[in-house]
């Protein structure tokens, strides 16, 4: 039985004729297909060309501004600051995958959605959280120096601050990514590493991680990427960014020219990236066959079952029960947490609808483009790549001015309108569902819907009974991305919302410069319940279709 | 074939099909009738103010509440299609910036005349609705008011290494701050001052909302930073105090920030508009306005309430005009901020 095949370069000039959307003829692609392809690059890459236009604009003096002086310094501290988070992200993230999918963790379905909280709690909520308990006149500090300790036990301020929470809060991407491709992975796989006599940590490393490889690669640049275009949270952290220095370019000169140029270097840090991405997978990357009839091994933890808990409830208890705990108290009393509630109930509204409607349209716009990208190398895969993924790491407030002069000027009629909002996450967080549906798609073998069309089936049956419920866990963990991701985005909304339409991000901003620590506790309560809920929802439903296969 | 374009086909629907579930989701765009309001001003000041507004002209009017600096962007993009009427601003300057670039519709009501010129644009542009003076505020638990100092140029002692802390840049109010400091003593000595503030340890922070949580914590014994800021850690119940610097004979003042409001140019509702800058400017909106953010008041006969009114003290007469002509300058003189 052949459960894995190498996809080799040989294998795609080979099989040319007889893959969906894979033959070398533009032929593939259908006008209508076309249309739909030059739809997204448009809608996505607008935004990019315009900043580039204005970055270009900048001139020779923008050009020498941007090698001189602090940028290059800036630079490699914001790389160093992205690289860290990434591994400390991955520290987090990995060992819980496997844990949690693989083992018999008493509970591990309820930590499962509780290890994706933290994408629901927005990062500079955990960094008040981290400079209330760490700050220099935080408990932590203080009990230090009632002990008789002289100045700072920890410092929260600055790279290492900014790495502990930048990690905490983003590697649920990972989690996610990587207990998908976990669940859906083949155990045969496994199995037969077994037979031929290697130990769970011998398959681990020989089979599981390099399966792994996609997904943590996704989940990784996700990580990376976010932590490039944050500004709130490592601002508050008092660590100087590209980011920061884009938001001081805009704030204090109103250059958008420069924070153009700035945001431009950003993207094609990405662009190298997203290529080295494509290059390590393009080298060595497996499909798998799966039936689905199969659930993945699970291994008995026997005595390392409280060391296992123990770790699982301490990476929770740092990104989940610390800041909700701390939100609760700020709270004061589930009195105002209802009152917030109540006279607040349009902005839970506002900002439900906008991020499902975002996340349902990235997900449906990131399976044709995985599919496109997968499927069909060359021009237009490349083209729709860097078109949905650079967007990513524009920062929020730069994407929104650039938005703003396009439809306020070309689409008038849409701008003005609740759409932007939706626009501005789709643009902003598209890439978390293509990487979602690219990853689990390239562990889709195409044999298996070339044997469905062998056997009768249309393209459109083929790709609707085969590939989606395959790659389902992937499109399912990316339209929950999206939708986390949507529901918590501040920057652009602050500028894209039409007067009047605020959100619940919008709403705890708007607290905390009141000052009004209570309402803005409550409100982002109400946030993370409201992302919460449909984790809950979803898991549920998922597991249950799963059972049901 | 066909099916490969039901594919295609049944996207190009999902995107249309997204397209109109937009167009008719419930929205509440700003209607053809309304004034459009962009309030960096905090929503609890601004928002009763304009309720009142709605009350007493039967006018529709909504708000959009953000940065300062962010809606002033907004500002600028929007140009070519203006959508909002009314500008208000946290920091005038902004306003000054925004006049320079041709995006303000000069306006000079009736009710700015007593205002004094340094709080209001000379050719109409903007108007000061309040102010905010430059104040050092300190940690009552750490300094005795006594040890405070009197003036800004004595925060170089050593005996504060390390203790002060000052808003970025970003914050507005710190560059309109400095480039007093430029108009003051010159550039040179200027640029002597504030190295010396840097090598005796200042503090650069994000905003001024980290100088007066911080100094109210005791993480630093004095902050520089706005009046209103002293009230607001006052009100939260930390231990501060406050000192307006340089008040002796030959001091240079207090700097005084004015907010100010205006008018967008292209305003698609311009009698409208200017009624709101004539209503922003009466007594009973002035009196939420100022009282209930500790802002000092700047048109004549409010009574100030808790707050220091401009009477009280020896304020800097610098014009903003003067500031925007120093500001390039300024931000490259001091690169650490």
């Amino acid at each position: 039985m052949r459960s894995g095949t190498a996809k080799g370069n040989t294998e795609h000039a080979a099989s040319g004729e007889t893959f969906v959307f894979r033959r070398p003829t533009i032929g593939v692609l259908t006008p209508v297909a076309a249309l739909g392809a030059a739809f997204i690059i448009l809608l996505t890459a607008s935004p990019l060309l315009n900043l580039f236009v204005a970055a270009l604009a900048t001139g020779s003096r923008g050009l020498s501004s941007l090698l001189s002086g602090s940028v290059p310094t800036l630079l490699a501290k914001t790389l160093l600051l992205a690289t860290l988070a990434t591994l400390w992200a991955l520290l987090l993230g990995v060992p819980p995958a496997w844990i949690l999918t693989r083992t018999d963790l008493p509970g591990r379905r309820l930590f499962r959605v509780l290890g994706l909280l933290p994408l629901a709690i927005p990062p500079y909520i955990g960094a008040l959280t981290y400079i209330t308990l760490l700050g220099p006149v935080g408990p932590v500090n203080k009990a230090y120096q009632a002990m008789g300790g002289s100045g700072q036990l920890v410092n929260i301020y600055g790279l290492w601050g900014g790495v502990l929470v930048l990690g905490l809060f983003t590697y649920p991407y990972i989690l996610l990514l990587a207990g998908s491709a976990l669940e859906s992975s083949n155990p045969a796989m496994e199995e037969a590493a077994r037979a031929a006599g290697h130990g769970p940590m011998g398959i681990f490393v020989r089979v599981t991680l390099p399966l792994l490889r996609p997904s943590l690669l996704a989940g990784s640049l996700l990580v990376f990427l976010y932590a490039l275009s944050d500004f709130a949270a490592v601002s508050f952290l008092r660590v100087t960014t590209f980011t920061t220095e884009i938001y001081h370019q805009l704030n204090t000169r109103f250059d958008q020219r420069g924070a153009a140029a700035l945001s431009a270097v950003l993207v094609l840090l990405t662009l190298l990236v997203l290529v080295a991405q494509r290059k390590n997978l393009g080298r060595r990357s497996f499909v798998q066959r799966r039936s689905g009839a199969k659930p993945p091994t699970v291994y008995p933890l026997g005595r390392w079952k409280v060391p296992a808990l123990i770790c699982t409830y301490l990476v929770l208890g740092g990104s989940v029960f610390l800041p909700i705990a701390l939100l609760l108290y700020q709270a004061g009393s589930a009195a105002t947490i209802f009152q917030t509630l109540a006279s607040g109930h349009r902005y839970l509204w506002n900002s439900l609808w906008t991020a499902a409607v975002a996340a349902t349209v990235a997900t449906v716009l990131a399976l044709f483009v995985a599919y496109l990208i997968d499927r069909r190398k060359g021009p237009v895969g490349l083209l729709l790549t860097a078109a949905t993924q650079l967007g990513y790491a524009i920062p929020g407030t730069v994407l929104g001015l650039s938005l703003i002069l396009l439809y306020n000027t070309y689409v008038p009629w849409i701008y003005g309108t609740a759409a932007m909002v939706v626009l501005g996450y789709l643009l902003r967080y598209l890439p978390q569902a293509v990487q979602g549906s690219a990853a689990a798609l390239s562990q889709v073998d195409p044999n298996l819907e070339e044997a469905a069309r062998g056997l009768g089936r249309s393209s459109w049956q083929a790709l609707r009974e085969v590939t989606i419920p395959l790659i389902r866990p992937g499109m399912v963990a990316g339209w929950m991305l999206v939708f986390i991701s949507s529901i918590k985005e501040l920057a652009a909304t602050l500028l894209l919302r039409p007067a009047g339409f605020d959100t619940l991000p919008v709403r705890i901003w708007i607290a905390t410069i009141e000052v009004d620590f209570a309402v803005a506790a409550s409100t982002s309560l109400i946030l993370i319940a409201t992302t919460a809920l449909p984790l809950f929802l979803i898991k549920r439903l998922d597991s249950g279709i799963s059972q049901l296969d | 074939m066909a099916d490969r374009g039901t594919i295609g086909t049944t996207v190009i629907l999902l995107i249309l099909g997204w397209a109109s579930a937009i167009m008719l989701a419930p929205t509440t765009p700003a209607s053809a009738s309304e004034l459009v309001i962009y309030s960096g001003r905090k929503e609890s000041a601004i928002k009763p103010v304009v309720d009142l507004f709605e009350r007493k002209t039967g006018a529709k009017a909504v708000l959009k509440i953000g940065k300062t600096s962010g809606l002033a962007n907004e500002i600028l993009q929007e140009r070519r299609r203006p959508r909002a009427d009314i500008f208000i601003a946290t920091e005038a300057g902004v306003c000054e910036f925004l006049a320079r670039e041709g995006a303000l519709d000069p306006y000079a009501p009736p009710r700015a005349r007593p205002i004094p010129p340094e709080y209001k644009s000379s050719k109409g542009f903007w108007t000061g609705i309040s102010g905010r003076a430059r104040v050092i505020l300190y940690n009552t638990g750490l300094v005795k008011n006594e040890e405070v100092p009197g003036s800004v140029l004595d925060l170089a002692d050593p005996k504060w290494n390390g203790k002060i802390a000052i808003a970025r840049t970003l914050e507005r109010t710190t560059l309109s701050w400095l480039g007093a400091v430029v108009h003051v003593l010159g550039e040179a000595k200027a640029k002597a001052y504030i190295d010396g503030l840097l090598r005796n340890g200042l503090k650069v922070l994000p905003d001024n909302s980290d100088v007066w949580r911080g100094v109210g914590s005791g993480e630093f014994a004095l902050g520089l930073t706005n009046s209103p800021n002293y009230h607001l850690a006052l009100k939260a119940g930390l231990p501060v105090g406050v000192v307006y610097p340089d008040q002796g004979p030959s001091g240079m003042g207090s700097l005084v920030n004015p907010n100010a409001v205006a008018i967008v140019k292209g305003a698609r509702h311009l009698v409208l508009a200017r009624r709101f800058v004539d209503f922003i400017l009466s007594q009973e909106a002035q009196a939420i306005l100022v009282r209930h953010a500790f802002e000092i008041p700047l048109v004549s006969g409010m009574d100030a309430g808790e707050v220091r009114p401009l009477s009280s003290f020896k304020s800097l007469k610098l014009s903003q005009e003067r500031l925007a002509d120093l500001e390039e300058r300024t931000i490259r003189l001091f690169p650490g901020f």
